[in-house]
């Protein structure tokens, strides 16, 4: 078992470009879309990093840029204290350490064979014995709580419930021993009742067995039940960053304030004023701070040079003129002060 | 008026003749705008039926949003469907009467009536389907067409319902009802694929609403949708239904979601309802675990960190018999009696409230703690829009 802390999987400034086609039935002109635009990320042992953006944001191209399903345009992957040859395929040794769980198990579990045959393909691929897989694949289920296993072994995908098959897909990545299990959106498809079973499954991989886990949601709730660390991005970029919860109980980006004003909370009687512009439509090249056409604090400055990472607080960070502008400047209904300072409302 | 006499099963294959259509002239109550009683849904027959909603009593208020939650396969879908008869086989109604109260539309020039929806014919059916009731369907974002561009979408429906409307004047009600759900005339020369979710679930609710309809449904509208998305379509939806002054249900497994929207809230598992009260009341003050159980699902964003369990196990199979509490498996506090005796739905404390549950049947000191708690009566009113309150009609 790994140190707990040991980095695991680390990326390094990752991006990735796509060359689309714009809109406009007439002239069609190319444009590049920055999907996930310089990322470092450290996935540690026994750590949840969760990663949270709503969608269009780039989680899942970052996910798989990490899985190397995806090529990056660019940045570094460093893989157990070893660089990753990123030009090269990728070899069946980096896909046994790094495993990926997607969010539909009933797409991503073949519906026409037995969950038996789901489990012993990759065992086998992985260099199983023949002998071993029936023992193998009991125990990784029943590492999922999928209990007694032999029971679920003969079952086909569609007579479980979606619960019990996001069980049976991350069964499936626990079969070649990951030390790396990458998460993507794995409870957002699955009824509010049975997410819990699921987090606190992952939360339990990462504490009793060191997993690295990367946990990506769009809903910053869940992120704050399961997470060691918590990574906020859009439209590509990663806008604030915080080890525990810090990011949620004291929010320093508006956008992380309005990922936080739209959880379901019965409890809450005031909200941020959430200014929607719909038509967004991810990560366009442009000056300024991307969040900027939707943010209720945008000054003149966020129009047109776009904000530095800066440090808000111990291990916290935030990409956002109102916490990096050199003298104290108010806008509105804020006033802010330099560096970690708090924003207030008048 | 009781239909039971009528021929029902399997009446959906059964092409209805028009004459079966039940309207009486006047209505018959000024308030309710849907009544569904003991209704009952399987699919198959026989033996192996999936008895997918059993005797289920409803009542839509207008201007109310009504809430239905519970967990996939509880049947939430399966009753609006089945009341609508928008359902086929092998899905046939057992027994059950709906009726809608529909109030006179100048718009159509129809006077008040009531409308029995189960011996209703199809050509009744289909006047008042989008005009009068409108559903939008829980696969709604993949449900247009997608080789048409959005504006033949809004052409074709007031092109049917609206004969009177030149090309003029449905695009430029096009364009309104794009305003009204926050979106830009220029989506109407886009093809379903270049829109994102949000977009596309926009569309489908200023379809819906195209017609003026007296009842809209929504069946789980933004759960595929990512929670920015979702709260901003939550908030059109109010603000859309306190200026309209429509009826709503409003169908979804996030409890939590429901009670930021709705009046009033059914609590829905293995086809019967299990609870049901005022939104801010369920909330504060649940009374049958499987409330308290999805109440405790949702992680929450403020408070020390504790480890929540959600529901553990899942539904019963519908297809079996079911005796004793269906929910009974899975609940915490348990009794002997529910193994036996399936608890009727029984109203509790004043204000209406309605609870299944043997827990309730002896003196209320008995009760769990967490079921026993009061609705605080404070400082709740700006939390759910409360129907009396924001209609300004
Ligand atoms: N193969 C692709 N070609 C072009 N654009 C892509 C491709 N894959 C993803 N994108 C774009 O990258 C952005 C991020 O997408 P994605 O990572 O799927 O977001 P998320 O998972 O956060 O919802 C989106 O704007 C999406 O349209
Ligand atoms: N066509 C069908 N044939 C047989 N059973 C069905 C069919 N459609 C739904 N069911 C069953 O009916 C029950 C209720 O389903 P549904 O109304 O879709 O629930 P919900 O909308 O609450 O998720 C489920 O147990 C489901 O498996
Ligand atoms: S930098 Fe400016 S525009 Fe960007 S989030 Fe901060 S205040 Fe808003
Ligand atoms: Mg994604
Ligand atoms: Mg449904």
């Amino acid at each position: 078992m790994n140190e707990e802390g040991k980095s695991l999987l680390e990326a390094r400034g990752l991006s990735r470009h796509f060359v689309v086609r714009a809109g406009g039935t007439i002239i069609r002109k190319k444009r590049i879309v920055r999907a996930v635009d310089d990322v470092s990320l450290d996935l540690r042992a026994g750590r949840v990093t969760a990663v949270v953006g709503e969608s269009g944001s780039g989680k899942s191209v970052l996910a798989r840029m990490l899985a190397r399903i995806v090529a990056p345009t660019s940045g570094e992957l460093v893989l157990d204290g070893s660089p990753v040859a990123i030009k090269q395929k990728r070899t069946l040794a980096y896909a046994s350490k790094v495993q990926l769980v997607l969010q539909d198990p009933f797409a991503s579990v073949n519906p026409v064979h037995r969950i038996r045959h789901s489990l012993e393909r990759p065992l086998l691929i992985h260099g199983a014995a023949k002998t071993d897989v029936e023992s193998l694949s009991e125990s990784v289920l029943a590492r999922v709580s999928l209990d007694p296993p032999s029971r679920y072994l003969d079952r086909y995908p569609h007579e479980l419930s979606g619960g019990q098959l996001q069980r049976v897909s991350i069964a499936r990545a626990l079969c070649v021993k990951p030390q790396v299990l990458l998460a993507d959106e794995p409870i957002s498809m699955l009824d509010v009742s049975v997410r819990l079973g699921v987090l606190n499954l992952l939360r339990g991989l990462c504490d009793e067995e060191r997993l690295a886990v990367l946990y990506i949601t769009h809903d910053i709730a869940s992120a704050r039940y399961i997470a060691d660390e918590i990574v906020v991005m859009y439209a590509g970029q990663v806008v604030e960053q915080s080890k525990g919860t810090r990011l949620i109980d004291e929010p320093a980006h508006p956008y992380t304030r309005l990922l936080i004003a739209s959880v379901p909370d019965p409890a809450a009687l005031t909200r941020d004023q959430v200014k929607g512009e719909h038509a967004f439509t991810g990560a366009a090249v442009s000056e300024g701070c991307r969040f900027y056409p939707r943010c209720p604090h945008a000054m003149e400055i966020c129009r047109t040079s776009e904000p530095p990472m800066s440090e808000v607080g111990e291990g916290h960070m935030a990409r956002c003129w109102l916490h990096s502008y050199t003298s104290e400047v108010s806008s509105g209904a804020l006033t802010v002060r330099q560096r970690g300072g708090t924003v207030s409302k008048q | 008026m009781s239909t039971s006499s009528l021929p029902r099963a399997p009446h959906h294959d059964v092409a209805p003749s028009d004459e079966t259509a039940l309207t009486s002239a006047k209505p018959e109550s000024n308030d309710l705008v849907l009544e569904v009683k003991d209704f009952s849904v399987d699919y198959g027959w026989g033996e192996r039926a999936v008895r997918a909603v059993r005797n289920v009593d409803l009542d839509v208020h207008r201007s109310q949003v009504l809430g239905i939650a519970g967990e996939s396969g509880s049947g939430k879908s399966t009753l609006v469907y089945a009341v609508t008869r928008l359902l086929r086989s092998p899905a046939v109604i057992t027994g059950g009467d709906a009726r809608l109260f529909l109030e006179a539309d100048k718009d159509i020039g129809s006077d008040a009536r009531t409308l029995d929806l189960l011996g209703a014919s199809e050509r009744e059916l289909r006047s008042i389907r989008w005009s009068q009731v409108s559903i939008v369907l829980q696969s709604a974002l993949n449900a247009l067409n997608p080789v048409l561009r959005i504006s033949a979408e809004f052409d074709e429906v007031l092109r049917t319902h609206r004969r009177d409307m030149n090309r003029h004047q449905r695009r430029a009600r096009a364009v309104e009802l794009l305003e009204l759900v926050g979106l830009n005339e220029d989506r109407l020369a886009r093809f379903p694929h270049e829109l994102s979710g949000g977009q596309r679930q926009r569309i489908m609710i200023a379809l819906a609403l195209a017609l003026d309809p007296q009842l809209v449904i929504m069946d789980e509208p933004t759960t595929a949708l990512d929670v920015v998305t979702q709260r901003e379509i939550i908030g059109e939806l109010r603000d859309l239904r306190a200026r309209f002054g429509f009826a709503m249900i409003f169908i979804t497994h996030d409890l939590a979601l429901l009670v930021e929207i709705a009046d009033e809230i059914a609590v829905m598992y293995a086809g019967t309802i299990v609870e049901r009260a005022p939104a801010a009341s369920l909330h504060d003050a649940p009374r049958h675990p499987y409330t308290l159980g999805l109440l405790n699902s949702s992680p929450p964003l403020h408070g020390e960190h504790r480890e929540l369990v959600g529901i553990p196990g899942s539904p019963p199979d519908l297809a079996q018999s079911l005796v004793g509490c269906s929910f009974r498996a899975r609940c915490p506090y348990a009794l002997e009696r529910c193994a036996r005796e399936a608890p009727p739905l029984v109203g509790i404390e004043d204000g209406g409230r309605m609870v299944a549950c043997w827990l309730h049947d002896g003196s209320p000191t008995n009760l769990p703690e967490p079921l026993r708690r009061k609705a605080s009566p404070t400082a709740r009113d700006d939390l759910a829009p409360r129907a009396a309150k924001e209609v300004r009609s």
